[in-house]
């Protein structure tokens, strides 16, 4: 039988653009272009070579998202995915982690796995979160964090890299794991995959399709409340020294200025 | 907004993401690993190797082959957003462009196989000669000749200017049959392998910051076999037209590729450079030549897009006009971008650490070849205009 991989893939502001928050303190997604969070790319990146590696498989690229999130999807599967699997709702705005578990726990389900592929953390919330509470929902064994990952004999297998050791993991399918950015270089779509991407499916989902009630998620659903928000102060300049002479005992004094040493 | 409107005009999804992967893939490379090469005297091979591995060189030849079924609006795309990175391939102008498209277009069953699918994936390379000493601007004079000997062609003549010929596995080379040596221009286009016996190349010393060098060509007896000549000879002219749209609209994004570094990198100097309180991008005399510059280069990418469609779509006679204007105008633009650039970095402008000196030179090249600026406008005049012709 067919092994059916799910990949969560993230739609996230372009990093690289002016982000700010919106008035209601949730991320401002309209301001800025968005695209395939970068962390999510080795996770379709190890599900594809999984996907190699095995006689028969199927990948499907899930995202909860807006609109546009469509982009990130295309990206996915241009670069070899299957098809996708977009949840839209207008209810979904400002769903914390636990709500976007909730749904892509439902996304995953409707859609049926073996294997679960996340990504690290997304590049714009960053909470690392999302893949053990979906292993929690799902019921499943949850492995995490691998740079190297395989599935073999109805089992996944992965070594995750601590600062003093590493683990030696492997779990009974079906599983989630997540994968880091040290997990192997994510491929460029072909010119192949960019034009076959098209024609792949893209199942559309809301909230009622998956059965889930609007005040489970969005702001009001949310069990985390933002109370404030500010920016970051802009970057100022820094302090060069440059070296006549005192140059090393210049950057000591700073240093210890700085209570660095 | 996700409003898609997919026409000519407005590219479609396929094309911007392939813009945008194309970019990623140039990004990677940079133009530090370009100068590098060009430093150590080595070709681009990685940045070749990996794109041809994505499919993206062979975009424009039919799939039978290997290739990506696409068109010259794919190609165009692939050498603009390689150079736009600093990166640019200009074998793609002459190898899958030209010689792919001539051999797709008109070669024998045979020759598409034996050739084609090394075109598209970009394992083989094929460059092209047409200028002769005495032939640049005026090809009609070509003497380049191909003598019957039994089955076999015994092909003579000088060749210049001709790029990457030590890199290609072999040259189309722009000849005549001997019995037209008078008459009109008859041409025919042989395919010689590199390592054919009387077959001689040596560069030229350009004063170009690239990989690819130009080559003079020194074609003696050189012995072709019946299956070396391209189609039949009858097709020659047809052959040659055929594959100088797709050279000319590939020359455009040459040009814009180049044009749009050297503004990306003018820009981003001017933001931060600051002379006197604010940086010298806030003075209008430096702002408003970088925005006409790139207005110049939105324009003449418009045009070329239209000259990849119109040639894409079948209409040769409707793509020549378009093409033509196309590089025109590209070339201005990219030798324009590159001026104003190398002028908002002041004295950066000309160091070595910036980059931007060599492209002074390298982006005249737009202007001259594969027809020169002059040599447009004397078709423009007389095609388009109907003027009378002074020559
Ligand atoms: C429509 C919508 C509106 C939102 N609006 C806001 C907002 O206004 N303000 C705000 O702060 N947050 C908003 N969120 C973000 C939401 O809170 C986060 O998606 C959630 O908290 C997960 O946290 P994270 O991004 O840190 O995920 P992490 O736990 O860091 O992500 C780990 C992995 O989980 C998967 N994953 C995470 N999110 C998704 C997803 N959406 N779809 C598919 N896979 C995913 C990826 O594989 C990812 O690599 C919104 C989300 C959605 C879908
Ligand atoms: C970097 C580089 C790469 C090249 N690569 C190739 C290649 O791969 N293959 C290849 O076959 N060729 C190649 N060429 C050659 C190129 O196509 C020719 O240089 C070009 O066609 C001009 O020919 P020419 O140099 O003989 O100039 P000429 O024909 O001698 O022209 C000299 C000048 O006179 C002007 N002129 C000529 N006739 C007229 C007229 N009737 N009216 C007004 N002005 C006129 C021209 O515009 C030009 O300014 C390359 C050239 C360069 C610089």
């Amino acid at each position: 039988m067919s092994l059916r991989i799910v990949v969560a893939v993230k739609y996230v502001p372009d990093a690289t653009g002016d982000r700010h928050f919106a008035e209601d303190l949730t991320t401002d997604r309209d301001a800025v272009d968005g695209l395939l969070s970068e962390l999510d790319e080795y996770a379709v990146e190890q599900a594809l070579q999984i996907a190699e590696e095995a006689d028969d498989a199927e990948i499907t690229v899930l995202t909860v998202g807006p609109e546009d999130a469509k982009d990130a999807l295309r990206k996915a599967l241009s670069m070899g995915a299957d098809q996708a699997v977009h949840v839209e709702d207008d209810a979904l705005h400002g769903t914390d982690a636990l709500g976007t578990s909730l749904v892509l726990a439902k996304a995953i389900e409707h859609t049926g796995y073996d294997l679960v592929v996340c990504g690290m953390a997304s590049t714009d919330g960053t909470m690392g979160v999302l893949p053990a509470m979906l292993a929690e929902r799902l019921g499943v064994p949850q492995v995490t964090l691998l740079s190297e990952v395989k599935v073999e004999d109805g089992k996944v297998t992965g070594r995750r890299d601590g600062d003093a050791a590493s683990e030696q993991l492997e779990a009974q399918l079906p599983a989630v794991v997540s994968v880091t950015d040290q997990s192997g270089e994510a491929r460029y779509p072909s010119f192949k995959g960019i034009m076959a991407a098209k024609k792949k499916k893209v199942e559309s989902l809301d909230l009622s399709d998956l059965g889930i009630e609007e005040d489970e998620v969005g702001l009001a659903g949310a069990w985390t409340k933002v109370d404030s928000a500010a920016e970051r102060p802009a970057r100022t300049a820094g302090t060069i020294v440059t070296d006549e002479g005192e140059g090393g005992k210049q950057l000591a004094a700073f240093l210890a200025e700085q209570k660095f040493i | 907004m996700s409003v898609t409107l997919d026409n000519a005009l407005l590219e479609s999804e396929e094309h911007r993401t392939l813009r945008s992967c194309v970019a990623a893939l140039g990004r990677r490379y940079g133009r530090e690993y370009f100068t590098a090469a060009v430093r150590a005297g080595r070709q681009t091979d990685e940045l070749w190797r990996e794109a041809a591995k994505l499919g993206y060189l062979g975009v424009n030849l039919p799939e039978q082959y290997g290739g990506g079924g696409g068109g010259m609006t794919e190609l165009s795309i692939v050498l603009e957003e390689l150079g736009a990175t600093g990166c640019p391939l200009l074998l793609l102008v002459v190898s899958p462009a030209i010689c792919g498209t001539v051999i797709a277009r008109f070669g024998t069953e045979a020759q598409r196989a034996h050739w084609l699918p090394g075109l598209a994936d970009g394992s083989v390379r094929m460059a092209f000669g047409i200028t002769e000493p005495d032939a640049g601007s005026n090809s009609h004079r070509i003497t380049t000749t191909a003598r019957r000997d039994g089955d076999d062609w015994l092909l003579s003549g000088r060749k210049v200017f001709i790029s990457g010929v030590d890199i290609a596995d072999a040259t189309l080379i722009v000849g005549r049959t001997e019995d037209a040596r008078t008459g009109k221009l008859k041409p025919c286009l042989f395919i010689v392998p590199r390592e054919t016996a009387g077959f001689e190349f040596r560069p030229i010393p350009m004063e170009l910051a690239a990989p690819e060098k130009q080559f003079q060509l020194f074609l003696d007896d050189v012995r072709l076999p019946a299956d070396a000549l391209v189609g039949d000879e009858d097709a020659g002219l047809l052959q040659l037209f055929a594959g100088l749209n797709p050279e000319r609209i590939m020359t455009a994004a040459f040009s814009l590729g180049m044009g749009r570094y050297a503004l990306d990198t003018a820009v981003e100097y001017a933001r931060t450079r600051q002379v006197w309180q604010a940086p010298i991008g806030a003075h209008q005399a430096i702002a408003h030549p970088l925005a006409q510059v790139r207005i110049e280069l939105e324009l003449a990418q418009l045009m070329m897009r239209k000259a990849a469609f119109l040639y894409d779509n079948g209409d040769d006679m409707g793509a020549g006009e378009a093409a033509n204007m196309a590089k025109y105008a590209a070339a201005e633009a990219g030798a324009h971008a590159v001026d104003q650039a190398v002028h908002t970095l002041g004295g950066n402008g000309l160091t070595t650490e910036y980059g931007l000196a060599s492209l002074l030179t390298a982006s005249r090249v737009g202007r001259i070849a594969p027809v020169s600026r002059e040599m447009i406008l004397n078709f423009v005049s007389h095609h388009t205009l109907g003027l009378p012709k002074s020559y």
